[in-house]
């Protein structure tokens, strides 16, 4: 009976912070994202445009690791007897891609580039969850890209 | 020294290619920065003490394929990758590897 209860407790408090925690991080990337709008983001191997500047194209990278809450591993524990996506996992991923990306635009913006091309989103192995604790899962998101500034048409 | 991961490094051109070059380090995560991702896995959010580790580990990687560059007498390193493995449970590598190369300004 205690452990029962134990259990419920973790999955409310894993709901109510883990959803509360995930939705203050998803406005806060809103945010970074339309403040970084006009930053020029491109998968393009090198730049397609004019670069000339005194500024050197400079590697830049940013990790980030994102766990899930109780709750959320309680859920995809579900998913795996009847198959299917596990949508409680899309928003982890997406966090951590998001965040790692927002923090390559906002080294380069601060040293005074204007572009990112080549950019580079990998899934690091960072030795996965403890043993004992089998059930949590966290993802480690490595971006990284060449920073260019580049010389805008109408400029 | 110019570090890209991109094939060239625009405003320059390479004048010389001096081949692969590599860095890599494996890390292991101390118990409690464990214990407090343990904690973390309840509640769900950022693990700051493992995003840490990880940009701890890429810099040094980075380092040592710097200094292999520097060692063959490049000047630039393009064409840069990252690749993690898992050794285990708790320890991580971090390889970078990318071709140095000599560059001159176009200028």
């Amino acid at each position: 009976m205690f452990e029962l209860l134990f259990v419920l407790f973790l999955l409310i408090l894993g709901w109510s912070a883990g959803s509360l925690a995930e939705r203050r991080h998803f406005a806060q990337l809103a945010e970074r994202e339309k403040n970084n709008g006009a930053f020029l983001i491109t998968q393009l191997k090198s730049f397609p445009a004019s670069t000339e500047s005194d500024l050197t194209p400079k590697l830049l990278v940013a990790e980030t690791v994102v766990a899930t809450d109780y709750f959320k591993s309680f859920l995809a524990g579900l998913r795996r007897l009847f198959g299917g996506e596990v949508r409680s996992f899309h928003s982890l991923l997406s966090r951590a891609r998001r965040e790692s990306t927002q923090r390559v635009v906002e080294q380069a913006r601060e040293l005074g580039y204007n572009a990112i091309c080549n950019l580079r989103i990998e899934t690091a192995d960072v030795g996965g969850s403890s043993a004992s604790n089998k059930k949590a899962a966290m993802v480690a998101i490595i971006a990284s890209a060449t920073a260019y500034q580049y010389q805008t048409p109408s400029a | 020294m110019i570090v890209t991961n991109t094939e060239t490094v625009a405003g320059y051109q390479i004048a010389e290619i001096k081949g692969l070059v590599q860095g890599n380090t494996v890390r292991a995560k101390h118990a409690g920065r464990d214990i407090a991702a343990s904690f973390k896995n309840l509640v769900g959010g950022e693990l700051k003490g493992y995003t840490e580790l990880l940009t701890e580990s890429r810099r040094q990687a980075m380092e040592r394929m710097m200094a292999q560059a520097e060692q063959l007498g490049a000047n630039a390193v393009v064409n840069v990758r990252f690749t993690t493995s898992a050794v285990t449970a708790g320890a991580a590598e971090l390889y970078a590897y990318g071709t140095a190369v000599v560059v001159q300004s176009r200028a």
